[in-house]
């Protein structure tokens, strides 16, 4: 497998999804029949779904529903205990490690709390494209840190990382410290890092759900954005308008099953299984919709 | 009254500089040894990991003058580094200093990658990081720990007393000039000889050191 990633320096709004396969079609996500468990606990239960280019899917169900665990199995974090995960027809897992790498090279993702190193905002977004390059170029950037950079003729920092947080609406951030940043800027920073690397396919696990609207409109922008390069984008949240506006399908997850898949019209306003009815009614969890004393 | 030097001061720089030599040749030494460890310990999950992480907080308390029995009994004649005849010399030292070092390094090291957020390493791995990325950047998050390990090694090392002792003889040249004789040594010899100013004076350098090493460590774990 090639990993196009290293050399690939291009503007990242000029770039789509199916540039970085160096043919034709954008990467998919499909999972087929796939379940996940721990001593002996199964998680998911034969999850069967697909995510094409250019479609944003959000995972929608009550918290332990096995949301998270689904998206980490889609970014290649965890290997399923059965059925198989393909990626334009090919199982990941079946491959190599190295052969493994070029595909996760090629997934972005993003978690609930924002985890940002301690480092500049502009070390944060570019590390993606960093731990890309070779070990001759890691080492002489090192070396050209260490020298002032008049010397060097390098710049603070490239477009690449200020177009990546363009996207997030924090271009002038790029020099901040980590600290200095509210939990919004830091969770748009997270996203900026994600793109930054120029993934085909976006894994965001309720990037939002910590955001004000502010930062949460400038995320779902940036979500679209993705959309509208061809990426495909996997998305879990709790916001349930917020499934409504961005996706072009919701997947109705309910115990590490997989209840109901369509477009967001039939999910929220026609769904076909009961179950599906009742949570977007919100009394899924109690019976007779009595709260727990 | 003229100014009188409190002591020969080619005497007082030498036992200084071996004081220096070894311990900063011993750090160097155990770093080397320790880092490697803690990152290996800290990074794989196996069986028995709770039990070799107690051995290596209780090789922090290690007594330094059993250890320089110890180093003593494998360096001697009879002992299997014997024929190197490191007996009473800065060599010997080294050794037993490496030993009272490498458990201070290797756990502060440990602990604080252990210590670094789960959420670092799903973050090296989720941006396409290779094991060796996800280890790097997670030593980079511990750095101030990793570095706040080694100082308090140097700690250690520099004021130690029983070791060196045994391990070392405490010996100086005819001229005067130290062989073996550390900061700590010294003090020890010129406060039984009645020099109470030049054990002074050298007791301000090793509080000096210590407070500065001490002072860097503080700056770094304040961060």
């Amino acid at each position: 497998m090639v990993d196009n990633h290293e050399t690939d320096e291009r503007p990242l709004l000029e770039t789509t999804a199916a540039d970085r396969t160096g043919g034709d079609q954008p990467m998919n996500l499909a999972l087929e029949d796939v379940s996940y468990g721990v001593d002996g606990t199964e998680i998911l239960t034969e999850i069967s779904l697909a995510l094409e280019s250019g479609e944003i899917m959000t995972i929608i169900g009550p918290s332990g529903a096995g949301k998270t665990t689904l998206l980490r199995l889609a970014a290649l974090f965890e290997q399923p205990t059965g059925g198989t995960i393909r990626y334009d027809g090919t199982d990941p897992w079946a491959l190599s490690r190295d052969d493994r790498l070029v595909i996760r090279r090629r997934i972005g993702m993003v978690f609930q709390q924002a985890s940002l190193f301690d480092a500049p905002v502009a070390r944060n977004v570019d590390i993606g494209r960093r731990v890309r390059w070779s070990w001759p170029r890691r080492v002489r950037a090192f070396l050209e840190r260490l020298l002032p950079r008049q010397f060097t003729g390098s710049p603070a920092v490239d477009e690449r990382t200020l177009e990546a947080l363009e996207l997030v609406g924090l271009r002038d951030a790029w020099d901040r410290d980590p600290a200095s940043l509210s939990g919004g800027e830091a969770q748009r920073v997270s996203f900026a890092r994600a793109l930054a690397a120029a993934p085909e396919v976006l894994v965001l696990d309720e990037p939002t759900s910590d955001l004000d609207p502010r930062n949460t409109a400038i995320l779902e922008r940036a979500i679209e954005r993705s959309r509208e390069r061809d990426h495909g984008v996997l998305l879990a949240t709790h916001d349930m308008h917020q499934a409504e506006r961005i996706s072009d399908r919701v997947a109705f997850l309910l115990e590490g099953e997989l209840v109901e898949v369509g477009p967001p019209g039939q999910v929220f306003n026609n769904p076909r299984d009961e179950r599906t009815a009742r949570f977007v009614r919100g009394d899924l969890l109690y019976d007779d919709n009595e709260l727990p004393a | 009254m003229p100014f009188e030097p409190i002591a020969e001061p080619n005497y007082l720089r030498s036992v200084i500089r071996v004081s220096l030599t070894v311990s900063l040749t011993a750090i160097f030494v155990s770093t080397l040894v320790s880092l490697p460890i803690a990152f290996l310990i800290g990074f794989a999950d196996f069986r028995g990991k709770r039990l070799v992480t107690a051995i290596i907080n209780t090789g922090m308390g290690f007594p330094s003058v059993a250890v320089g029995l110890f180093v003593l009994l494998f360096i001697s004649t009879d002992g299997p580094l014997g024929s190197l005849d490191l007996v009473y010399t800065p060599e010997a030292m080294i050794i037993s200093q490496c030993i009272l070092a490498a458990p201070v390094i290797t756990g502060v090291a440990l602990s604080a990658v252990e210590s670094v957020d789960d959420a670092v390493r799903d973050t090296a791995y989720g941006v396409g990081g290779t094991r060796t990325d996800v280890a790097l950047i997670t030593l980079k998050e511990a750095r101030y720990g990793v570095i706040t390990g080694i100082l308090a090694g140097f700690g250690r090392a520099i004021s130690e007393v029983g070791s060196v002792l045994i391990v070392g003889g405490n010996i100086a040249y005819a001229d005067g000039t130290s062989k073996t004789r550390t900061i700590t040594t010294a003090i020890t010899f010129e406060t039984r000889r009645g020099e109470f100013e030049t054990a002074l004076a050298l007791g301000a350098v090793l509080i000096a050191l210590v407070l500065l090493v001490n002072g860097i460590v503080m700056r770094l774990g304040g961060r």
